[in-house]
């Protein structure tokens, strides 16, 4: 080899050309992500602001739909309810959660693998499936209800706000169980601990001194997120609230929007920028008590497993409670939905045998619209999974490993859909899809759909794919430029290969994301767009709970298989 | 003939300097080491060098081509650069093999196949990996991983080679055997090389000339035996050879040559200035601990000491003497009894500074 000088370097990879590729690259993923996330916005700005719906003729701006919506007593006292419901909630799941980290993550409480397995499985479902399961089960005439009534009068009453908050705090338990396992249990250098035994603190006092106050920022974190997942749920008030005429927000835009023969949809937009601003506010609290993070951080240790806990003559009480806790909450209501399932009614009073029954799903098979209903959700969940990946991956390398000058704007702007309600971003795509003429094509194909849930899972996808760009040292993508790459061949030949199992773990988080997902299409259908969300949803409307329970085993099981599938197959665990 | 020039090359985060108004000219075939201790800008001069990084002020040309210019804006992607670059952490991509991470570079600039194996085995002997070619990086040790990544730096014939701190992962004995290694190869092969380190050993040792660094600023270009017999700022008679350096007063001086300073109680040390540019009043006396002797001495100042604690360093010990309430290291084959006695230390090794202000 020789010394060649670089004027009569041979082969030297085009320079102009290269450069332009990936500032076009960089500008197309603003440009996509911009539009996505503006497009169901702004129409919803416009109608707060406007008399009539936006697809009606001569509208004209007008203030009255904010002051409607201030004047209405109706509207307030339906904001105290969701923040009551919205408290509560959080509440149980919070203090569920916390308590589940610490004995399952660091105790030696027998049994606490399989517990915590179980704790999972609401998160995996979708809060309509978990509502049935309570209705089917603990309703005013649900099966254990009933059971217990014989004796005495009803015990308790599901419809309630109590009880809703009861369902939507243990189906919300295990997100904060997750934040505050992953984020402080497992992460918290052991030796933290073990200073703290030796100046002379009990096992317990650890637990309060140490490995608690250290969990704080999960407990944070899991806290706005559930507060926000409490504003916008939809089937929970629906199903347990609406009985007694207790009324949340989300019912209420439900009722408003899709449920009224003649919407009103200045009232809607309005009541979704409340909605939007009480989630949003949420956020930013939770960003102002972050401020001081770096009182909580511990430099991670490596290697040695923390020794668990020992609980001393507590251990087996407090296992038995707690599987006493999970048999209730969680392993009751979702079995009574496959016995529900099954029977063609079910109360204590009729012995089983009789009324055993495969006719639920014999039904549910014969409507067209419910095969295609499957059909579609497996199609749109695929290619929005796919989609929504894709374009989380291009955002995340753009912001995180590139020059451009708007990273910051991009990056806000992804993960904009966070104060977004998925009830609203369908509604926001609606009114896109109505007034802005490019969108009109989606408009009777699934395609709009598509567009709704990669907008409104952005944010999700991001949360998997940051972390791992994160791990990948920045000297790798320079060194490829410095033998010849250019941004986007960087990417390209060393980036995206080495984030492979965070993109599959993206993939199949975003596919179960979507396939349980209910709220977003609830704007959005058409006949011949049907999603299985959104049909369970109206035969809960009609009353056919028998086929519900058939509908909705049936997508336990789709997601069960998926699971336990990318377990084996990809070695890939969500939530992880 | 190519060159390198950097011109008042500064790189600006928020409010901090990185670099300062840098410059520096590298001649064809040259190694130039930049040396200086963490966070001095070396790091940094040389990533903008790469075009990894991008500067706020001054230009960087290569021969007859603008790399940077912070006038026009002319700024050439490091991929258009074509410098081979070897990066402190190796950087090798994990999911491809030796030859996959060697011939990435020869692939990008679309070298048929044939040639492109013959090129990959070619460098992949000089490096000695030859065996090696199908492996992947993580199942290479420590120095094998550091000849990948010279290989890679090297297989498409950069005209400029840059070197960040290659050897500092390696442990001790390992260092000194690629030491020898690299500068063998990059003689072998004429290339002109930039070298960041922080290893004065490794700097003397490799360089045609050394750029001596702090805080963003060039404090000396030399070759290794000016930069080490006549430092132009305690410093670098400091950070190079490990001068002890003492607070002193003394006169005026404009030239370079002879002078008296005073230590604090009062003894007088025959020294020499070598820039000369001294103020009268407090300045600063470098020796280096090497060179202070323990008897008597031809043209020697006689000071006397407290002997004090001394440290077993293997081929000799380290002690410390107390004069005047301030401390200096000795380097010793044998210690002295600790308590009163003297030391010599020749006019010559006394180099006087003017105080940094």
């Amino acid at each position: 080899m020789s010394h060649v000088t670089m004027t009569d370097m041979p082969h030297m990879p085009a320079q102009g050309a290269h450069f332009d590729r990936a500032r076009l690259a960089q500008w197309l993923i603003f440009v996509v992500t911009a539009a996505l996330m503006l497009a169901p916005a702004l129409p919803i700005l416009l109608q707060v602001f406007v008399d009539r719906p936006l697809y009606a003729q001569d509208w004209q701006f007008t203030l009255g739909n904010i002051t409607d919506i201030f004047r209405s007593e109706r509207v307030g006292q339906v904001a105290a309810t969701t923040g009551l419901f919205a408290v509560f909630s959080v509440i149980i799941a919070q203090v569920l959660g916390i308590s589940a980290a610490l004995l399952i993550g660091r105790t030696d409480m027998p049994g606490r693998k399989l517990m915590g397995d179980v704790l999972m499985w609401p998160l995996y479902l979708s809060h309509l499936i978990f509502a049935l399961g309570w209705v089917v089960m603990y309703g005013p005439s649900g099966f254990v209800t009933q059971a217990i009534a014989q004796q005495s009068s009803a015990p308790w009453n599901l419809y309630s706000i109590g009880g809703m908050s009861l369902v939507a705090g243990i189906s919300q338990a295990p997100l904060a169980y997750l934040y505050c396992l992953y984020g402080a249990v497992r992460s918290v250098d052991s030796s933290l601990e073990s200073a703290a035994r030796t100046v002379g603190a009990g096992p317990l006092q650890v637990l309060r001194w140490v490995t608690l106050p250290l969990m704080v920022p999960s407990i944070i974190t899991s806290t706005a997120l559930n507060l926000v997942i409490a504003v916008e749920t939809l089937s929970i008030p629906l199903f347990l609230g609406r009985p007694a005429r207790i009324e949340t927000l989300s019912a209420f835009l439900y009722g408003e929007g899709i449920a009224s023969s003649s919407p009103n949809h200045g009232l809607v937009a309005a009541s979704s920028l409340l909605l939007m601003m009480l989630v949003g506010s949420t956020l930013v609290l939770q960003r102002i008590l972050l401020r001081q993070g770096h009182r909580y951080e511990t430099v991670k240790g490596k290697g040695s497993r923390p020794m668990p806990l020992g609980l001393g003559r507590l251990r087996w009480p407090l296992a038995a409670l707690t599987a006493l806790i999970l048999l209730v909450t969680v392993v009751v209501p979702i079995s009574g939905i496959f016995l529900r399932a099954f029977t063609t009614f079910l109360s204590p009073l009729i012995p089983l045998s009789k009324v055993l029954t495969l006719n639920n799903f014999s039904k549910l098979f014969a409507d067209e619209a419910n095969i295609r209903a499957i059909v579609n959700t497996v199609e749109i969940s695929l290619i929005s999974a796919a989609l929504g990946t894709a374009l989380a991956v291009a955002v995340a390398l753009v912001v995180q490993r590139s020059t451009f000058r708007f990273t910051g704007t991009l990056e806000a702007l992804a993960y904009s859909p966070r104060v977004v309600p998925g009830l609203i971003t369908g509604l926001g795509v609606f009114y896109a899809a109505i007034i802005l003429p490019p969108m009109g094509w989606l408009r009777g194909n699934i395609g709009i759909i598509v567009v709704a849930y990669v907008m409104a899972t952005l944010p999700l996808a991001l949360g998997v794919i940051q972390p791992a760009i994160v791990q990948v040292s920045r000297d790798l993508d320079k060194a490829a430029r410095t033998v010849g790459a250019d941004w986007t061949g960087a990417m390209r030949i060393v980036m995206i290969p080495l984030l492979r199992p965070a993109l599959l773990g993206s993939f199949i988080l975003l596919f179960v994301f979507h396939l349980k997902s209910y709220v977003i299409a609830i704007f959005l259908m058409a006949p011949g767009l049907e999603v299985m969300g959104v049909s369970m949803l109206s035969l809960w409307t009609n009353g056919e709970v028998g086929l519900l329970a058939a509908f909705a085993s049936l997508q336990i099981v789709m997601i069960a298989v998926l699971l336990v599938l990318a377990r084996i197959l990809f070695k890939v665990k969500i939530y992880d | 003939m190519t060159e390198l020039v950097l011109k008042n090359v500064s790189r600006r985060y928020g409010n901090t300097l990185a670099i300062d108004k840098v410059n520096i000219t590298v001649a064809n075939g040259e190694f130039l080491t930049l040396l200086g201790p963490s966070g001095c800008g070396k790091s940094t001069t040389l990533s903008t060098i790469a075009g990894l990084d991008r500067p706020t002020g001054g230009s960087i040309s290569f021969g007859d081509n603008v790399l940077f210019d912070a006038e026009d804006g002319t700024f050439l992607q490091p991929e258009a650069r074509g410098f081979g670059v070897v990066f402190q952490s190796y950087a090798l991509w994990p999911h491809m093999t030796v030859e996959g991470n060697v011939g990435l570079g020869l692939k990008l600039r679309k070298i048929p196949a044939a040639e492109r194996n013959k090129r990959i085995s070619e460098v992949l002997d000089l490096v000695g990996l030859g065996p090696l070619a199908k492996r992947y990086p993580g199942e290479l040790s420590g120095g094998q991983q550091q000849r990948v990544a010279l290989a890679r730096a090297i297989v498409f014939r950069p005209p400029l080679l840059l070197l960040d701190e290659p050897l500092s992962n390696l442990d001790a004995q390992l260092r000194q055997q690629a030491r020898v290694w690299l500068k063998d190869i990059q003689r072998e092969l004429g290339l002109t090389t930039i070298y960041v380190t922080h290893d004065q050993d490794e700097a003397l040792a490799m360089s045609d000339r050394i750029v001596v660094m702090r805080s963003g600023k060039i404090v000396q270009l030399g070759t290794p035996q000016e930069i080490y017999r006549t430092p132009v700022h305690p410093f670098v008679a400091s950070f190079i050879g490990n001068a002890n350096l003492i607070e002193v007063t003394g006169g005026a001086a404009a030239q370079a040559g002879g002078c008296d300073v005073r230590l604090a109680d009062g003894q007088v040390i025959r020294a020499q200035t070598p820039l000369g540019n001294l103020n009268a009043g407090k300045q600063l006396l470098a020796v280096r601990p090497h060179l202070i002797s323990c008897t008597k001495a031809d043209n020697a100042s006689e000071v006397a000491v407290e002997f004090g604690m001394e440290n077993y360093l293997g081929d000799h010990f380290e002690q410390v003497v107390r004069v005047a309430g301030t401390e200096m290291r000795l380097s010793l084959d044998e210690p002295r009894p600790r308590g009163g006695g003297k030391i010599w230390i020749r006019n010559e090794d006394a180099m006087v500074f003017e105080a940094e202000r």
